[in-house]
């Protein structure tokens, strides 16, 4: 009678787990998998506005793609050659020239709080003039897109071959902040690999030490 | 070639005198199973599991946040992630080899040479390799010291001049002491210098002194120069003791020119014959043609009555006079006389001794062959030493007077590299300013008023006239990492006129360099060819010769031989420590010396027959003793080597060690339960024999006779890689064919040039396979060869290997247990008696077809390639070291430990394109395969194939010899698939059928007798 019970108890209960976990198996990872990731970010900065509505290229600032192993972070400098000028959005330049002349007085420069860290960065000050009092320090950008120590991915083959930068880092130019969209695991860059040299399009090799060495 | 009975190869004395086959170094892993465990109790194995589930445990963190931190404004010569390369000159020793920095995001991470280099062609030393490591040195100064504390260099330079000024008004001696200085910016801003004082002198003094050389010259031709050799002119080759493949010198240009004059597969063919007539056995000895031993002092009688031989020839007077008869047999001396009476012009005869009246005899020799202004020039003299003994001795002798009011010190550390210990100490003490620009703390520079560290070479300006007419230039490629200063601008700031160094070496050379030249118009486009190139090539600066004096030329009639009962001596340079002045270098420390294979000490090197006479073996510890000056004794206590092929009664030992700053060494290696100290009883790494230095007749002489051994009782384990990872073929395998060949292979020249084959059989008879040809390589197929006849053991392979792959040094304790890390390895294989023959040969993972290692693994850590590469996957790897066990090259490696570096800042050294293994991996040479992939992307994004000698290896690059060959065998012309077509090639355990992607050219030795034979030319 007791073990018929427990039975009962432990049949309900196994169909109960599989109940729950099954639906749950679909999110199961592999180690390392980090898809969803999206850090803030010491600024703000909106891949949506640059790379999607100002249709900024991608090779602009990631130029590395094409000449290194690394695309590289852009440096605060490569922000500079428009943020010299462009100081806040248009919105905020054009109410505070609409006040000013309401007031009757020059308008004041309007500087974004978010590209204010850009220029402390710099040691900028407002007039975009060095700023003896301040120190120059660079930015730690969060890196989103990560690869274990021991993989040694180029990017100047993948781009020349006409890979798309979405293909492995997803709509970038329809993100705010910046996510992880792909796995980057090594079973689905073997699958790309297999799949290019299947449609004859380029060698992409399988050997281990394309990537590990 | 059936005619001869295969040569019995050996590694050891041990080997050689064993009856039954010594198994050491058979097992890849030579400790018991269960190591220090033993035998397991249920007890320790729960332990043990709890342990490794917490670990386990403990590791599962959340996957760590990295950061990228961009430049804020990019330098416009810096792409993040890509190598940019600066020409440079080495200086590693005085020999001035040009360099190329690899330089990765601000700082440098491997030099190679520069192959336009009119110097060194493109070679580098093992030497020059390692210095690198010398920039990431957190022992050196980070700033100048002024009595012991820190200053700052307006302090130090302010109490400098003022001292000096005292000296001046009281007329006080100002001297210079330096190293050889080829840097003609340093020579003009010290002249300079000097020419502010009333009492001023520069003393040159090299460590590794060939005074007796220029003071030869200065005796027959007038002038004090050395020679610029020229070795790939000559046709006869005979040097007495003069190690020029190996610390000679400069012995990668020596290499290259030795090579380029020895080509069996050039048509028409050139194979210079080269006698080495020495004491120990060294590593040019371990190349010649004919090696004989001879004691040192013997050399000025054998010069003698060779020298009388080729007069008759010549028909010019010089009679030896009565002298006692000739060390060596008179048919030895005919042969040798016509030998190079034959070549005369195309000949060259050069001897390491430091008595001046044997160095005239070699003058005279030469002078006879008509061999000056051919295979070797006094006209355009090389710079590469200057030293001058006499001027040393003199200023010594002031010192200890007490003459000496200010001693600058730049490149010499006296107290270690000279003779006189304590009383040179206090001599030095009560020198009113002794300032040293020593970049370390050192023995010298620890007793200085001021110390004024000078750059790393990395990180200055400078330049070098190593041979004349060949001005090479040195550029900063960091920012210095400490508070160092130029010794350019030192020596200006005390000169009165400040100036940064970039400046003071642009002023030389727009009006000293500029005006030699006529190609360029402009200076500004000659210096920015220089800064380019690394060089300048100049108007040479010519010296006058005189004619040749044949009145200086004394016979030398007899020679000074120990008395019975005790030993001469010799004290050598090694070719990775030199003299010393890199002793704080763990690469070089751990590197296995090329002939004795023993790392991480110096020791007496005795031929297996005194040791045996006197009962003594390997590592027993002994009283070495000679007779000071003053009555006095001398002693030094080292452990013995027996080192086949040196004469009987000559106990050799290494400069260069004992050094302050190897006491750091005393924890290199990983610190578990077992480990033991890496250093001697005293602290330091070996015993410093400069206290066995003496003067005689105006030189530094590093040999003497009279020297009594006694037995301490205690021992000294060496670490002797020589019997690590031996390749033997298994004894219950049956061969096909039931043929074991040599590993080693060697051919006579006279067999090549009459048979194509050079009596070489080559055995490639297609055996069954086990495995289907089931991996095709379409693309290319990677494949490497190396010439063992070119090889000269110099191992520069191996720190290249080093430097490129991110090599751990694991320290003389780990060593002793088999686990040394090197990838590649030099083998050296001995054959013969007494003059034993020497083949070194480069064993490195031979990339097998058949690979043995990966059908063992478990976990498919190790597969092959379809480009032909045995690849290891160190991050699939699980540590189980099948794959080792079952490797018949031995060219695995296992990381018993997480190898932390003992110096962190050295960790910048580190190349970021290949992974820093962890403990618990395997790892094996792969070819390079970070640099094939390199050029493999760089050749596809340009749109052109790639093509051959785009790739270059490490070890490939670095060879001063040319000995090794790299590229894709299924090209048919490259130079590989060349080599693979020679009729020398073979392949090591060919019979066992792995398939080796590795070929070897067979040892060519320029003779026609086979060893042991009847002497004749």
């Amino acid at each position: 009678m007791g073990s018929r019970l427990l039975t009962g108890v432990l049949v309900v209960g196994l169909l109960l787990s599989l109940f729950l976990l099954v639906p749950q198996l679909s999110a199961l990872r592999l180690p390392g998998d980090q898809r969803g990731y999206e850090p803030r970010q010491p600024i703000a900065f909106s891949h949506r506005l640059h790379a999607g509505e100002l249709q900024v290229g991608c090779l602009y600032c990631h130029a590395g793609a094409e000449r290194s192993r690394h695309a590289g972070i852009p440096a605060a400098g490569v922000c500079m050659n428009c943020h010299r000028f462009v100081t806040a959005p248009l919105g905020a330049i054009r109410a505070e020239d609409d006040l000013a002349r309401r007031e009757g007085r020059k308008p004041r420069p309007v500087i974004s709080a978010e590209l204010r860290k850009l220029y402390d960065a710099l040691a900028l000050d407002e007039n975009m003039q060095r700023d003896p009092r301040k120190e120059p320090r660079p930015l730690a950008w969060i890196k989103v897109h990560n690869l274990p120590d021991f993989v040694y991915f180029d990017h100047r083959p993948h781009v020349g071959a006409g890979v798309t930068c979405q293909r492995c880092h997803g709509p970038v130019e329809r993100m705010e902040r910046v996510r992880q969209e792909q796995s980057l695991t090594m079973g689905w860059c073997v699958n790309c690999h297999r799949e290019a040299s299947r449609a004859g399009a380029v060698a992409a090799s399988i050997d281990c030490s394309t990537c590990h060495y | 070639m059936g005619e001869d009975s295969p040569t019995r190869y050996w590694k050891s004395w041990e080997e050689r005198t064993s009856a039954a086959t010594t198994e050491a170094g058979h097992d890849e892993f030579p400790e018991p199973l269960g190591g220090i465990v033993g035998e397991l109790s249920r007890r320790s194995f729960l332990k043990a599991a709890g342990f490794t589930a917490a670990a386990a445990l403990t590791s599962c963190t959340r996957t760590p946040v990295e950061k990228a931190i961009p430049y804020l404004l990019p330098p416009e010569e810096v792409v993040p992630g890509r190598s940019t390369w600066y020409a440079s000159t080495c200086a590693g020793c005085a020999a001035g080899c040009g360099i190329l920095v690899k330089w990765r995001d601000g700082r440098p991470i491997k030099l190679e040479g520069n192959p336009d280099h009119p110097v060194s062609h493109g070679g580098l030393c093992a030497v020059g390799q390692a210095s690198l490591l010398e920039l990431y040195d957190s022992s050196r100064l980070r700033g100048p010291l002024l009595d012991g504390k820190p200053a700052s260099w307006d302090e130090v330079d302010r109490a400098i001049v003022a001292r000096l000024e005292a000296i001046q008004q009281r007329r006080g001696a100002v001297r210079f002491l330096t190293g050889t200085l080829t840097s003609p910016t340093v020579q003009a801003l010290l002249r300079r210098l000097l020419g502010r004082f009333r009492d001023a002198r520069h003393v040159t003094f090299d460590a590794l002194s060939s005074s007796a050389i220029l003071d030869a010259h200065e005796k027959t031709h007038g002038v004090r120069a050395l020679p610029h050799y020229r070795f790939q002119r000559a046709e006869v080759i005979v040097s007495l003791d003069a190690d020029f493949l190996g610390t000679w010198i400069s012995p990668v240009e020596f290499t290259e020119g030795y090579g380029a004059g020895r080509t069996p597969e050039a048509k028409p063919v050139r194979f210079s014959y080269h006698v080495q007539l020495e004491s120990r056995l060294s590593l040019t000895g371990a190349k010649a043609d004919r090696r004989v031993r001879v004691l040192p002092s013997e050399h000025g009688s054998i010069l003698t009555h060779l020298a009388g031989r080729l007069a008759g020839k010549a028909n010019l007077p010089f009679a030896p006079g009565p002298s006692e008869a000739s060390p060596l047999p008179a048919t030895l001396l005919d042969e040798l006389a016509d030998r190079l009476w034959e070549a005369r012009g195309k000949s060259l005869i050069i001897c390491g001794s430091q008595d001046v009246s044997a160095q005239v005899l070699v003058n005279l020799v030469n002078h006879l062959l008509g061999n000056y202004g051919a295979t070797l020039d006094l006209a355009q003299p090389s710079f590469q030493r200057q030293g001058s003994d006499g001027d040393l001795e003199a200023l010594l002798q002031e010192i200890h007077a007490g003459k000496v009011s200010a001693l600058f010190l730049y490149g010499v550390n006296p107290l270690v590299e000279l003779p006189g210990g304590s009383a040179l100490a206090s001599a030095l003490k009560r020198i009113p300013l002794l300032v040293s620009l020593a970049p370390r703390l050192d023995e010298t520079a620890g007793l200085a008023h001021a110390v004024c560290p000078d750059h790393h070479f990395l990180e200055s300006w400078g330049d070098a006239e190593a041979t004349s007419g060949i001005v090479s230039l040195s550029q900063p490629t960091l920012h210095p990492l400490g508070n160092t200063r130029s010794v350019l601008e030192s020596l200006a700031a005390w000169g009165g006129r400040p100036a940064a160094a970039y400046d003071l070496l642009r002023e030389h050379w727009e009006r000293r360099i500029f005006p030699r030249q006529h190609r360029e118009g402009s200076f500004q486009a000659f210096w920015d060819r220089a800064v380019q190139t690394g060089f300048a090539e100049v108007e040479p600066r010519r010296v006058q010769v005189k004619p040749f004096r044949t009145a200086a030329v004394r016979p030398i009639g007899r020679a000074e031989r120990p008395p019975t009962g005790t030993f001469a001596l010799l004290l050598y340079p090694k070719v990775g420590i030199l003299d010393g002045r890199h002793a704080n270098n763990p690469w070089l420390q751990e590197l296995p010396d090329p002939i004795s294979k023993v790392v991480w000490d110096n020791y007496a090197c005795l031929s297996p027959a005194a040791a045996a006479r006197l009962g003594l073996g390997e590592g027993e510890v002994v009283r070495l003793e000679v007779a000071a000056g003053d009555g006095k004794a001398v002693a030094l206590e080292l452990p013995v080597h027996l080192q086949p092929g040196q004469h009987d009664a000559v106990v050799a030992v290494a400069l260069g060690y004992g050094r302050r700053g190897t006491e750091r060494f005393a924890k290199i290696g990983p610190q578990w339960l077992l480990a033991r100290p890496g250093v001697g009883a005293d602290g330091l790494v070996g015993k410093d024999a400069a206290p066995l230095l003496h003067f005689q007749g105006g030189t530094l002489r590093y040999d003497r006779v009279g020297l009594r051994l006694t037995r301490t009782g205690a021992t000294h384990p060496l670490a002797c890689t020589q019997q690590h990872h031996r390749i033997t073929t298994p004894k219950n395998l049956p061969l096909v064919g039931g043929e074991a060949r040599p590993i080693v292979r060697e051919t006579r020249l006279s067999l090549l040039l009459t048979d194509r084959a050079g009596g070489h059989t080559e055995g490639a008879q297609e055996t069954e396979d086990l495995w289907p040809p089931d991996h095709p390589t379409p693309g290319h197929r990677w494949a490497m060869a190396i010439d063992l006849s070119a090889c000269t053991g110099c191992s520069a392979c191996v720190i290249a290997c080093q430097a490129e792959n991110n090599i751990p040094v694991v320290g003389k304790d780990e060593v002793l247990r088999q686990r040394e890390m090197h990838w590649l390895r030099i083998d050296r294989y001995y054959a013969g008696e007494d003059e034993v023959d020497v083949i070194h040969q480069p064993m490195l993972c031979q990339q097998c077809d058949n690979a043995p290692c990966e059908t063992v693994c478990p976990v498919l850590a190790t597969v092959h390639s379809a480009e032909g590469l045995n690849q290891q996957i160190y991050n699939r790897c699980v540590g189980t070291r099948y794959c080792a066990n079952n490797c018949p090259y031995k060219t695995r490696r296992f990381n018993w430990f997480a190898y932390a570096r003992e110096d962190r800042l050295q960790n910048l050294v580190l190349n970021p394109d290949v992974t820093v293994r962890s403990r618990g991996v395997m790892e094996k040479c792969t070819f390079c395969i970070q640099r094939i992939q390199a050029a493999k992307i760089e050749a596809r994004q340009r749109g052109v194939p790639l093509a051959d000698g785009v790739i270059q290896v490490a070890c490939q690059q670095s060879c001063p010899a040319r000995a090794i060959a790299f590229g894709d065998l299924n090209d048919p012309k490259s130079q590989v698939a060349q080599w693979m077509q020679s009729p020398r090639r073979y392949r090591v355990l060919e019979e066992m059928n792995f398939r080796p992607a590795v070929g070897y050219l067979a040892v060519v030795r320029n003779r026609t007798e086979t060893k042991g034979g009847a002497p004749h030319g």
